[in-house]
């Protein structure tokens, strides 16, 4: 295991839950994310973040804002769907055409391999130049070149003009953001009009059988798991206890609906432990 | 890779009605460019959220008005303003050299 420089934060400061010591924790974790990840979620998150962009069903020539998504789960994720789809979309338009040359042929396949995306484009942006440089490693070594950029930003200030983008996404970040009212607005000045949020974010368990066994792992097993994989029970205790305090499916239901957007609407996952919040700029 | 980044990224930036000003400037695909050309479509201040001029010598992105450069780092861009602001405060008057 490569040896790596952390920072102890102390229990007091994290509780405070002020931005600097939320960096802190996250510049901790980055190394192991996606190890940690798959452990405290036993891989479910993989399927959590399939859903997300089966959700967003994206066509070729989306643009994506993907925002706290630092590491590049989504970014990937939706490269590989908008090329599938562009792949059937050309795979259908031969089919249809009947009687055609070998001219007409050759020049369809030719335009899957010089525009494989479609023109999509997603742009990853991250407070955390941690978090960005593992996704851009990530990316390099998955073979992701086109159609991805990487922009270190403020999810609460965000270095995008206004209507630009068909997409927003924001996947485990939102309950990170200290002023989730500015980031809601940020994502709603961004997008374009007609354009889609949306939030993949833990939420709560009404189940009451179900929550028992939930809080069971979330305090005795993941910061076990955070000080075995990681060398870190802290931060990952932290990021248990930000989870309940982060907003019920209502309440954040109702944030996202201040900031502007129509039409919100959210799904529940596992019966709650994760929620797909989505709404529109209409 | 960043070559065939920079051919997709010329087209897509021809088809633009490149109403930017500031920011769409000449492209050339350099090999070894640091910024992604495309990037320069979408990046704004994030404080005045008026568009950036991207300066080549020093690899930065810079807001004229404000007299504030964000640095790009390894070809991401910082867009940080605490951080852009207190590392590289220029005076306005330096941004008059223009091209």
């Amino acid at each position: 295991m490569a040896p790596t420089c952390k920072r102890r934060v102390s229990g007091k400061a994290l509780a405070n839950g002020s931005v600097g010591v939320i960096y802190q924790v996250f510049e901790n974790v980055a190394e192991k994310y996606d190890v940690m990840n798959d452990s405290m979620s036993l891989g479910i998150h993989r399927v959590w973040k399939d859903i997300l962009v089966h959700k967003m069903n994206p066509s070729p020539g989306t643009l994506l804002v993907d925002v706290a998504g630092g590491t590049g789960d989504i970014a990937f994720r939706f490269l590989n769907y908008v090329r599938s789809v562009r792949e059937r979309q050309l795979q259908q338009k031969l089919r249809h055409h009947q009687n055609l040359s070998w001219q007409e042929i050759s020049k369809s396949y030719q335009e899957e391999k010089s525009n494989p995306l479609g023109d999509s484009q997603v742009v990853v942006c991250d407070i955390n130049k941690e978090m960005l440089k593992a996704g851009k490693k990530r990316a390099q070594h998955l073979g992701y070149s086109e159609g991805l950029s990487w922009v270190l930003g403020n999810a609460e200030e965000l270095p995008f003009d206004d209507d630009k983008f068909d997409v927003y996404t924001i996947a485990f970040g939102i309950r990170n953001v200290t002023r989730i009212d500015l980031a809601l607005q940020e994502a709603y000045r961004v997008l374009k009009p007609g354009g889609r949020f949306l939030c993949l974010e833990f939420s709560h368990v009404s189940n009451p059988l179900l929550s028992r066994l939930y809080d069971l792992y979330s305090f005795q097993v993941i910061p076990v798991l955070g000080e075995v994989i990681a060398g870190d029970w802290k931060s990952y205790q932290y990021l248990v206890e930000s989870i309940r305090r982060f907003p019920p499916q209502e309440e954040l239901k109702a944030m996202i609906e201040d900031a502007g957007f129509l039409k919100v609407d959210y799904q529940n996952l596992n019966s709650g432990i994760v929620a797909i919040h989505s709404g529109f700029k209409l | 890779m960043l070559r065939g980044c920079g051919r997709g990224a010329a087209a897509v930036l021809r088809g633009a009605a490149g109403s930017r000003g500031a920011s769409g400037q000449e492209r050339g695909p350099e090999p070894g460019r640091p910024l992604e050309p495309s990037l320069l479509r979408f990046l704004v201040c994030p404080l005045s959220k008026r568009p950036l001029r991207y300066e080549e010598s020093t690899n930065e992105l810079i807001n004229e008005e404000l007299g504030i450069a964000y640095p790009i780092i390894d070809g991401i861009p910082n867009m940080i303003p605490e951080a852009a602001r207190t590392t590289r405060k220029r005076p306005p008057a330096e941004g008059s050299e223009q091209p």
